[in-house]
This record gives C-alpha cells, sequence and structure tokens, in this order.
C-alpha cells in the first residue's frame, strides 16, 4: 500500500514538472512574440526636415514596411519662429510616403527617383480650431484653421553605409508640396501661379536599422 | 569656417526663395508693408482743398483674385476717382500668403487705397498679418471737409478683452473735428448682422450720429448690395457687394450733398 503511494505521488511529481515546463516554455513564446510585437514598433529611422510648410525645421521619426520597404509612415514635431506674429509655433505632422522604385549607382549610392504621399499638419495652438467655436452659427467658416492636408512629389538619394556604421543608410530629400486650402485658391483663380502655392523642402533621413 | 560661411549663404538663399515655406500662417512677410499709413497722406494731399470728391467702395476680394485684377485694371482706365476703400474681408482663410497677394493687385492701382479689417481677416493669426501689411483695426482720415471714420466691427472674433466696436477711439476721434462738414463712418460689418455686437449697436450709432455731417455709413460684408436704415432715423447703411459680383459703388461728395451709383465692370 505504501509502495502505491510512494509510485503514485511520483508520478504525479513528475506530471507536475511536466505541466510546469510547458507553462514556462508557454511564458516564453508569449514573451518572445509579445517583445517582438513592440519590438515592431521601434522606429526604424530618424529624419530632418528644413521648410515644407510644417515648419522652419522638422525632427521626427519614421517606420518603413512592405517588400522592397517602399511605404514609409512618419510624424514630426515642427517649429514656426514667430516672424510678424507675437508667438512661436509647434506643429505635428503625419506623414505618409510611397517609394516605388530604387536604381542603384554603384558603390553603395542609391537613386529614388520618385517618392509621393500625404500628410497632415496641424498647429498646436489655441488660436486655431479644427471646428469653429460654438459662439459661431453652423458652418460659419466651413473650413479648420488647426488642420491642413498637404499632397507631395519629390526625389532622395541614399547611401548605404554598412552595418557597422552607427545608420544602416543615410538618404537625403527634396520634396515639393501644396495644401488643401492653396489648391482650393488655384482651382478657383488664374491669378494664382503654381509657382505660388508650391512649397519645397530638403531633409535627412538616418535608417538605424 | 568656409563650410559654416556656404551653409550660411546656401540657407539664406534658399530662404529667400519663393518655394520656401515654414507654414501657411507662418506671418513671413516680404515686399510692402504699412499700406494705409502710405496711403493715407496721398489721399489727404490730393483732396485737400477740393469741394468735389470721388472714391470707390469695394470689399470682400477673397478669394475672388482673378475679380480684383480686372477692378484695378478697370479703375486704372479711369481718372476722375480720388481714391479707393477696401471694406475689409481681404482674405478668404487667414493664410499669410492671400494678403500678400491681395496686396499685390490692388498695389497696381494708380489711386491710393485703404483697407479695412474683416472677419475672414482675423482667422488663425490672419490679423497679425493685417496689421502689419495694411495697418491698424481703427483708423481715421480727412479727404477735404469730410472725416472717414474706419471702425473694427468684427466683434464675434474677439471676446470683451478686445474692444470691438471700440468706443475709446471713436470718442477720441469725436474730440477734433474742427472744420469738418462731413463725416462718414466706414466698417467691414453692419449693425443687425450676427458678428456685429448688436448689444451695443444703438449706442454706437447714436455715438456716430453725433459727428458733424453724420449722413450715411458704409460697410461690406454682406456679398450683396445694401442700402438699408437699421435704426430708422433716416441715416442709411450703405454695403457693396463682394468682388464675385464685379461690381462696386462709387461715391461723390459735394459740399450740397452726396450720391453714389453702382458701377459694374
Amino acid at each position: 500500500m505504501a509502495l502505491l503511494l510512494f509510485v503514485g505521488t511520483g508520478v504525479m511529481g513528475d506530471e507536475r514538472e511536466d505541466q510546469q515546463e510547458r507553462r514556462a516554455e508557454r511564458h516564453k513564446r508569449k514573451l518572445e512574440r509579445y517583445q517582438s510585437n513592440w519590438n515592431k514598433l521601434i522606429p526604424k529611422y530618424q529624419n530632418l526636415q528644413f521648410a515644407g510648410s510644417i515648419g522652419l525645421l522638422s525632427a521626427g521619426i519614421g517606420w518603413d514596411y512592405g517588400k522592397q520597404r517602399q511605404w514609409e509612415s512618419e510624424i514630426m514635431f515642427g517649429f514656426v519662429p514667430e516672424f510678424s506674429s507675437n508667438k512661436t509655433k509647434v506643429t505635428f505632422t503625419v506623414k505618409q510616403n510611397y517609394v516605388p522604385w530604387e536604381v542603384s549607382l554603384g558603390k553603395n549610392w542609391v537613386l529614388e527617383p520618385l517618392e509621393t504621399g500625404l500628410f497632415m499638419n496641424t498647429v498646436l495652438a489655441d488660436d486655431f480650431w479644427v471646428k469653429e467655436p460654438e459662439k459661431y452659427p453652423s458652418s460659419y467658416y466651413k473650413f479648420s484653421t488647426r488642420i491642413r492636408f498637404h499632397v507631395f512629389l519629390g526625389q532622395r538619394i541614399a547611401f548605404d553605409a554598412g552595418k557597422h556604421f552607427p545608420f544602416r543608410r543615410i538618404t537625403a530629400y527634396y520634396e515639393l508640396s501644396t495644401c488643401d486650402l492653396y489648391l482650393l485658391s488655384k482651382f478657383t483663380n488664374k491669378y494664382v501661379k503654381m509657382g505660388d502655392i508650391l512649397s519645397l523642402s530638403f531633409g535627412l533621413k538616418f535608417h538605424i536599422f | 569656417m568656409r563650410k559654416k560661411v556656404a551653409l550660411f549663404w546656401m540657407i539664406a538663399f534658399l530662404a529667400s526663395c519663393d518655394l520656401i515655406e515654414y507654414h501657411p500662417y507662418d506671418v513671413r512677410l516680404s515686399g510692402e508693408l504699412h499700406i494705409n499709413e502710405k496711403n493715407i497722406p496721398l489721399i489727404e494731399e490730393k483732396c485737400e482743398d477740393k469741394d468735389t470728391i470721388r472714391f470707390v467702395l469695394m470689399g470682400d476680394s477673397q478669394r475672388w483674385y482673378d475679380e480684383t485684377e480686372v477692378f484695378v485694371k478697370h479703375m486704372n482706365k479711369r481718372n476722375d476717382v480720388d481714391f479707393v476703400i477696401h471694406g475689409g474681408d481681404v482674405s478668404d482663410f487667414g493664410l499669410t500668403k492671400e494678403f500678400l497677394w491681395v496686396r499685390d493687385i490692388m498695389g497696381k492701382l494708380r489711386i491710393p487705397y485703404v483697407t479695412l479689417l474683416g472677419n475672414h481677416d482675423i482667422l488663425g493669426n490672419g490679423m497679425d498679418v493685417f496689421l502689419d501689411v495694411f495697418g491698424d483695426e481703427n483708423f481715421s482720415f480727412r479727404a477735404g471737409k469730410n472725416l472717414f471714420l474706419c471702425v473694427n466691427t468684427n466683434a464675434l472674433e474677439f471676446d470683451y478683452s478686445h474692444p470691438v466696436p471700440d468706443f475709446s477711439f471713436v470718442y477720441s476721434e469725436l474730440q477734433d473735428t474742427v472744420g469738418l462738414t462731413r463725416t462718414i463712418p466706414v466698417m467691414h460689418v453692419p449693425p443687425g448682422d450676427v458678428e456685429f455686437n448688436n448689444n451695443v449697436g444703438r449706442v454706437f450709432h447714436t455715438m456716430l450720429c453725433s459727428f458733424p455731417g453724420m449722413e450715411f455709413c458704409l460697410h461690406a460684408h454682406s456679398h450683396c448690395l445694401r442700402h438699408e436704415e437699421h435704426f430708422d432715423d433716416g441715416i442709411p447703411y450703405i454695403g457693396c457687394s463682394c468682388m464675385k459680383d464685379k461690381n462696386y459703388l462709387l461715391f461723390t461728395l459735394t459740399p450740397e450733398g452726396y450720391e453714389y451709383e453702382v458701377v459694374y465692370y
């Protein structure tokens, strides 16, 4: 009887160990998946931009994805000096890029002949509203002073630095953009020329991995 | 060091280039500024000894650049008008460039013009642009023996911290009326409009009536031709239409009285 009992607890002990091992294994897998999911959110590159209707200087982070890394999403904070207004402004931009082709120029240099996309910019200041304040009759102004939608075209040139440099790749770009209200002004007036509504920007992207 | 100098020049070049814009509301101004301050002495000098004065009231050029350009070309063919009053709403969205476009179009006028602040000009930080490009929200000038009292009436855009209409300004103007035979108040928004501070409409009107020879008031904003007595006292508020309608009001002031006609172009 005592022997039976001993064997019985022995089996039970083994089962418990197995179960704990399985549990540990499952937990480890879950943890790895969890970490790798969050790792995907680590920004792939950092960028710095001059002008382009989102600030004098803007800095941000971004993610590239897709089979040829042809898609990029980025966010940026920009700074607009006060000039003749009474305040310095900070803006926030969400940007989506599409870069269909890459042409190798040899010796680690790569040309991206076309880049296009959309971005949305918001002024982080109280004088600008998304929807007109309640004091106005409804649909009084019918637009938002705070949020602008832009479209752009650009070109880029990249340098592949190799594995042992702080940046996998450094990209320089320029873009020509315009925004919703400018397009509206141009479509309804011959006076407004394309050159009046285009905005040029220059930027650098530092790809980390 | 040489690199730094080169970089500086490159940035200076880019910044001077028209394609560089930091933000649609960046208030980065270039070209002629303080237009009212420059044009008022021209108007006053031109009209100093005149008995008969002819001026044009137009307004609401907002996003009708082509029409405003045609207006300027038309005006430049006339030589019987002393000056032009733009009744406000220079811009549609308050964007910095809009003010500069209208300034460049109106700048081709051969006769001097003054511009009032409209409610659309206050959107975003448009007012900062207006103040530098055109001038104060309240101002006055004399054409012969006529006082033109230009008052900001876009009350809905402000709160109590910013008086609209500014009675202190109107009162201070009332302190110096020597030699005046007529006063013409000009505003963007007429009393009765939702944009106007209608709580003080009658007080405002009564104060205007204490000016010498106040027979009528002028305004823009309504986007249609108007001639209405808002206070049933025989004093009309006369409003011009917007530039889309391609017409303006031509006023003739004589010592005997005033008349106006609508001119289509």
